[in-house]
């Protein structure tokens, strides 16, 4: 059985969910005052996730910290946000991460083999002055490493033999990462909303309040939560009537198009039905990809779409009107332009604007 | 003129029945044919058949029997309800295939072979064509692409590059890999393996890019700045290897003269010349880090560039990525040549030859009117090449050429 010290850094393993079972606690157990701190810590896992991205390990405390995970979870899901389920699926995998990679190779091997399937041997090959402690079969490889971008996770540029690729413990320990952050989005997007009673609801609509007052710096900006097509810059309006068409876009205009809408805060799952529905891509693929461009995968850079030159050069930039001409990006035409029209839209909307950025 | 008929569609029908009325008990099933989407080109049409399934080996040769396509497939995919359409047949899982097309080569004897007539302008020239009409601008052109030996041999050659990679590299067990050839220019690669069945889309991206040495970086074959301890990597596997034993070949086997002619950065050519044996004898003993010193970081990545293309297999990238993919059915006739996809086994790709092996018509002659065809060698004979004639030839020939809508039957 599981150590309370080893579950509570790994919560998310069947050991530790089987842990907290036997335990048997209730809803109502969780409002009793005694657990007070279990709250306080879950809020804190989410907070963290909004904030950082990374949650922090407390492991002074192992069973608030144990028991505030499935709490934390609860909390995410009643919340009901689509990008936070991510975003604190991957809050809890760095977190998590920073943990394993300090591990001895023995069980970092076990966790991967039993928790997550992977056929993995361990080796001792010092190479390229590396020093590789693990061979793992290129299908699990693959399903980890395949959406990043950075070239040393290319196959091609990995040591592989008869099937296996060469890993030191801290690229195992990375791509350990990604089967929790795929556990963790898992657990929380699949269950039910739920609406929680008592001090749980009021954590939940305290987290939601803090999330609106971050969501803008997060997803979108200083821009209106609103999608405002009237205000897209002239190239952006062509390839987005262009897809919508059902036109075949050039890589350049697919990239300015998806990065210029999810800066301008449109959903992750609005963009990508859009694409799913007027072009045939398969919608797995093409989710991975938007969610690459978005930060949620790979490198986690959030991609802000290209400049009006590099727009000119590869010629995406169509037809510019007069305000481009003061203006370098298309996210600043949009800017402009939102401000233009609520400006028009007469004194109560237009006090608003102030507001929006006075939030950032 | 009107269309006179080219390639007797008629004719050619009938002689794929006559075919598929004994030759389709040699049609195998694919593995487990329930989970398998079937489709099907018949002559004339232009629409494909798709999402026919068959419950038994038994009900898919009484299909060709009855219907003698022209073209003939099946999926590489599994699925839940073959039948149903696209968004509902529920996904399983996929064999990993791969398409080697000669077609898609650069090659001399395209240039004896291959014409291209520009439609704007009706400008012609021999090959592949070019970007533009060097006549009027244009970029539309009618294609004439036949095939020969040497085209062929360079379709298998490719083969066999991708199947060391799969067996040496990937680890894959011959026995779960099949290679049929084509019926046309070039080889198919299935792997049936419980390893490859569930990759994704994203996972086969990065097998293909594997295999066409696509996005390698010297830094990452060992070829650091960084003086880096360890041994040679001439009989690592994979690219490393690869990579390493091309360079190592190619500054053994070039001349001075050759290797001006890559165009390298001063100081890299004369190094390459000077200290030639000093190289050979770092690449047998060391780590390739130790050469970085005599070759510019531009002349390193023409160097790997050139290794790579040598060393790998040019299949095409959209075949393999796609999941949904159709694929010709071993052992039924290519409506475009009138010959046989056929399963070729592993170890008698390095005999096999198409053009003795994968013909189907072998007995009567017919007698043909001939357009325009250049020669072909077909089981050892070689015929033409032909322009506005008649001719009575071997059957095979004449399904050829009537199957590449060259001919017409003279009756
Ligand atoms: S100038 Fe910039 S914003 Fe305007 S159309 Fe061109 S690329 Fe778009
Ligand atoms: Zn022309
Ligand atoms: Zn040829």
């Amino acid at each position: 059985m599981i150590s309370e010290r080893e579950a509570a850094k790994y919560p998310f393993l069947n050991d530790a969910v089987t842990l907290v079972e036997t335990l048997g606690l209730t809803l109502e157990d969780l409002m009793d005052p005694g657990h007070t701190k279990v709250l306080d810590r879950a809020e804190r896992r989410v907070a963290q996730a909004i904030i950082n991205g990374e949650a922090t390990s407390e492991l002074g405390d192992t069973i608030t910290e144990l028991l505030s995970f499935p709490v934390g979870n609860m909390f995410i899901t009643a919340m009901g946000e689509q990008f936070l389920f991510r975003r604190y699926a991957l809050s809890e995998a760095v977190r998590a991460q920073g943990l394993l990679k300090d591990e001895t190779e023995e069980r970092l091997a076990k966790i991967a083999r039993l928790e997550f399937g992977w056929t993995l041997r361990l080796v001792d090959e010092s190479l390229d002055g590396r020093l590789y402690r693990f061979e793992l079969l290129f299908k699990d490889y693959l399903r980890n490493a395949a959406g990043f971008r950075e070239p040393e996770w290319k196959i091609v540029n990995r040591l592989m033999r008869e099937g296996y690729v060469l890993l030191t413990r801290r690229e195992a320990s990375r791509l350990l990462q990604e089967e929790i952050q795929r556990r963790i989005a898992d657990l929380v997007s699949r269950r039910r909303q739920i609406s929680l009673p008592g001090p749980l609801g009021a954590k939940v609509e305290s987290l939601k309040k803090f999330f609106d007052e971050n969501r803008s710096r997060l997803t979108g900006e200083d821009l209106p939560s609103e999608l405002m097509t009237e205000a897209f810059p002239p190239c952006i309006r062509h390839a987005f009537e262009g897809l919508m068409a059902g036109k075949r876009l050039s890589h350049m205009e697919r990239f300015g198009l998806t990065s210029f809408l999810i800066n301008v805060g449109m959903d992750i799952d609005e963009i990508v039905n859009l694409f799913v529905s007027v072009t045939d891509f398969d919608e797995q693929f093409t989710r991975y990809q938007i969610e690459h461009i978005a930060g949620l995968r790979g490198s986690r850079t959030k991609y802000t779409p290209p400049t009006c030159s590099t727009f000119k050069t590869h010629s995406v930039c169509y037809n510019p009107e007069r305000l481009c001409q003061h203006i370098k990006h298309p996210l600043s035409y949009y800017r402009i332009k939102v401000r233009d029209i609520q400006r028009e839209q007469g004194p109560e909307s237009g006090d608003e604007a102030p507001n929006t950025q006075a939030a950032k | 003129m009107a269309e006179q008929d080219w390639g007797s569609e008629q004719y050619v029908l009938e002689h794929f029945g006559g075919f598929y009325s004994t030759g389709a008990q040699h049609v195998e099933a694919p593995t487990e044919i329930k989970q398998r989407e079937f489709g099907f080109l018949s002559f004339g049409g232009r629409t494909m058949f798709r999402h026919i399934g068959f419950e038994d080996t038994e009900e898919l040769r009484r299909y060709l029997r009855n219907y003698s396509p022209a073209h003939s497939y099946f999926s590489a995919a599994y699925y839940q309800e073959p039948r149903a359409p696209m968004a509902e047949k529920g996904w399983i899982g996929a064999d990993l295939v791969f398409d080697i097309d000669a077609d898609h080569f650069d090659l001399p004897c395209q240039k004896t072979h291959d014409r291209w007539t520009c439609k704007t302008c009706g400008e012609a020239g021999k090959g592949h064509p070019p970007e533009r009409c060097p006549g009027c601008g244009k970029a539309t052109f009618a294609e004439e692409n036949w095939l020969c030996e040497s085209c062929l041999d360079a379709a298998k050659y490719e083969a066999q590059k991708l199947l060391d990679m799969l067996i040496q590299d990937f680890g894959f067990q011959p026995s779960e890999l099949s290679v049929n050839f084509s019926g046309n220019r070039g080889y198919h690669v299935h792997v049936r393996s419980p390893l490859a069945k569930d990759l994704d889309q994203l996972a086969r991206r990065e097998v293909v890019d594997y295999i066409l040495g696509i996005g390698i970086e010297a830094e990452y074959q060992g070829l650091t700045s960084r003086q880096v301890g360890g041994g040679s990597m001439l009989g690592r596997g994979g690219w490393r290897g690869r990579t390493i034993r091309a360079l190592y070949d190619f500054v053994g086997k070039s001349t001075p003269e050759e290797i001006k002619a890559l165009k390298l950065g001063r100081n890299t050519t004369r190094d390459l010349i000077e200290e030639k044996d000093e190289i050979l004898s770092s690449l047998m003993n060391q780590h390739p880090s130790r050469i970085v010193r005599y070759i510019d970081k531009k002349s390193m990545e023409k160097l790997l560039d050139a290794a790579v293309d040598e060393q790998a297999s040019a299949i095409d990238t959209v075949v393999t990525t796609d999941l949904r993919r159709l694929i010709r059915l071993p052992n039924t006739l290519h409506g475009k040549t009138g010959w046989l996809t056929q399963n070729v086994p592993i170890e008698d790709l390095p005999d096999y030859d198409p053009l003795t092996m994968a013909v189907a018509f072998n007995e009567g002659t017919e007698k043909v009117y001939i357009k325009r065809a250049p020669e072909i060698n077909l089981q050892g004979e070689v015929y033409g090449p032909f322009e506005e004639e008649t001719r009575e030839l071997p059957l095979a020939v004449a399904m050829f050429l009537l199957c590449r809508k060259s001919a017409r039957v003279v009756r």
